[in-house]
């Protein structure tokens, strides 16, 4: 399944409402920023605040954490925007810069980032059906942003990481095991594990509103 | 490959393309209908990239913090074009040029209006204060927002945007300036304020006029 983010996942950052209000360019605002512009670092926070706070909310589905986060995640990019030489896309820096902090943010909460048993077994509770060729709820139609927003908001932490890391963000497994800590296959694997329980989040509730509507 | 086989098997091959998995699908439509929705589901998740906007607070937060650590330089008062130099690029030196000369022409002008001699207080009524900063602005030939607008859209029409905002932008801080003004006609900082505003709309007019546009 080829990720659609795929194309420039890291070059679009740049959010199509911003971009009539941020004419100057990013590499001007970073340089100003450098020299303390006030004014170039609310250029590049209105350029990327979007992405970088949907990256910290999807990873720990709180509102409060994720604005902590977020603001952490640009607070160390001002800290160090001194030291960015222009090797790789400001984006890519900043992005990862994100994901390191709330990956950190994370193991400080001590909630197991990838735990191996989760990944392996998984709970009789967290694990998706093994369903096979069972009589179930399709998945029919388009699946609505709210309700997916949720079904990732339910996910175990672990598999709600590499869900993130790789279907939202578009990160690729080996990345994702340099960044997370674990290896290829058990990122491979956790996805997979996801993506599953995610279609019976998304079929319970779907099950769960047309018992509503019929009671109704 | 049967059912389990082949669920195994999408950890590892997403895209259920060999052959083995592409024989299954032929013949299972449950594993099919498996791997479409779990298809859709990766097309949905892109979509939650960048989809939430975080509230105004967090960005006052890193203000305050970035001011507090030392790594922005402190602001007097933000100015209506404030952002202009900055979005002006290699145009921006000739701010400090404009802003001299308005002042040589306000100045002389300020002359043949009020004679010598004339307390510089009487100079600044009630109805001065409105009046006055009006000379500024006459002085860029009379002209009105419209004019400036067709102006521009004659010369650089991709400027259009720019000048429209900033154009609002001191027109509000003109409106909440001139209505302090009024309310405090001693108020000398809010004079001088509205007088400030008023020079900066004039240079808008005079930078549009001089085509100095890029």
């Amino acid at each position: 399944m080829p990720h659609p983010n795929d194309c420039g996942r890291i070059s679009d950052l740049t959010e199509p409402r911003q971009q009539n209000s941020t004419e100057i360019s990013e590499a001007e605002a970073i340089e100003r920023a450098k020299l303390g512009d006030a004014e170039a670092f609310q250029v590049l926070y209105d350029k990327h605040k979007r992405r970088v706070y949907s990256l910290c909310l999807r990873m720990t589905a709180n509102t409060a954490e994720a604005e902590d986060l977020a603001q952490e995640a640009f607070l160390q990019l001002y800290r160090k925007i001194a030291t960015f030489r222009g090797e790789s896309a400001f984006s890519t820096w900043l992005h990862r810069l994100s994901v390191n902090v709330v990956l950190m943010h994370l193991r400080k909460k001590s909630l197991p980032v990838v735990s191996l048993e989760e990944t392996t077994q998984g709970t009789e509770e967290d694990s998706p059906r093994k369903d096979f060729g069972a009589d179930d709820v399709a998945l029919s139609g388009s699946i609505d942003r709210l309700q997916l927003q949720r079904a990732v908001n339910d996910l175990p932490p672990g598999y709600r990481m590499i869900f993130v890391l790789h279907d939202v963000e578009g990160y690729e497994h080996n990345e994702i095991a340099g960044m997370v800590g674990c290896s290829i296959g058990n990122s491979k694997s956790q996805l997979h594990k996801a993506r599953m329980k995610l279609r019976d989040l998304l079929k319970m509730n779907r099950a769960e509103k047309a018992g509503k509507s019929r009671a109704g | 490959m049967n059912c389990v086989e082949l669920q195994q098997s999408l950890a590892e091959v997403e895209d259920a393309s060999t052959w083995q998995q592409r024989a299954h699908l032929r013949t299972c439509p449950a594993c099919a209908a498996l791997v479409r929705e779990l298809d859709q589901i990766v097309a949905a998740a892109a979509e939650l990239q960048g989809a939430d906007e975080p509230s105004p607070r967090v960005w006052n937060s890193i203000e305050i913090a970035l001011r507090k650590e030392g790594l922005i330089r402190p602001q007097s008062r933000r100015s209506p074009l404030s952002s202009f130099g900055l979005r002006w690029g290699r145009a921006g030196w000739l701010l400090p040029a404009l802003a001299l000369l308005l002042l040589t022409v306000g100045l002389y002008l300020r002359q043949q209006f009020y004679p010598a001699g004339l307390p510089q207080e009487a100079s600044f009524s009630r109805q001065d204060s409105i009046s006055q900063p009006r000379v500024a602005v006459a002085n860029s030939g009379g002209l009105e927002d419209e004019d400036l607008m067709q102006e521009v859209a004659a010369n650089a029409p991709s400027m259009r945007p720019q000048y429209e905002e900033n154009l609002r932008r001191v027109n509000e801080s003109i409106r909440d300036l001139q209505s302090a003004a009024d309310e405090s006609p001693n108020d000398q900082e809010a004079r001088r304020a509205l007088m400030d505003a008023y020079q900066q709309k004039s240079m808008l007019f005079d930078m549009a006029m001089e085509q100095s546009l890029p």
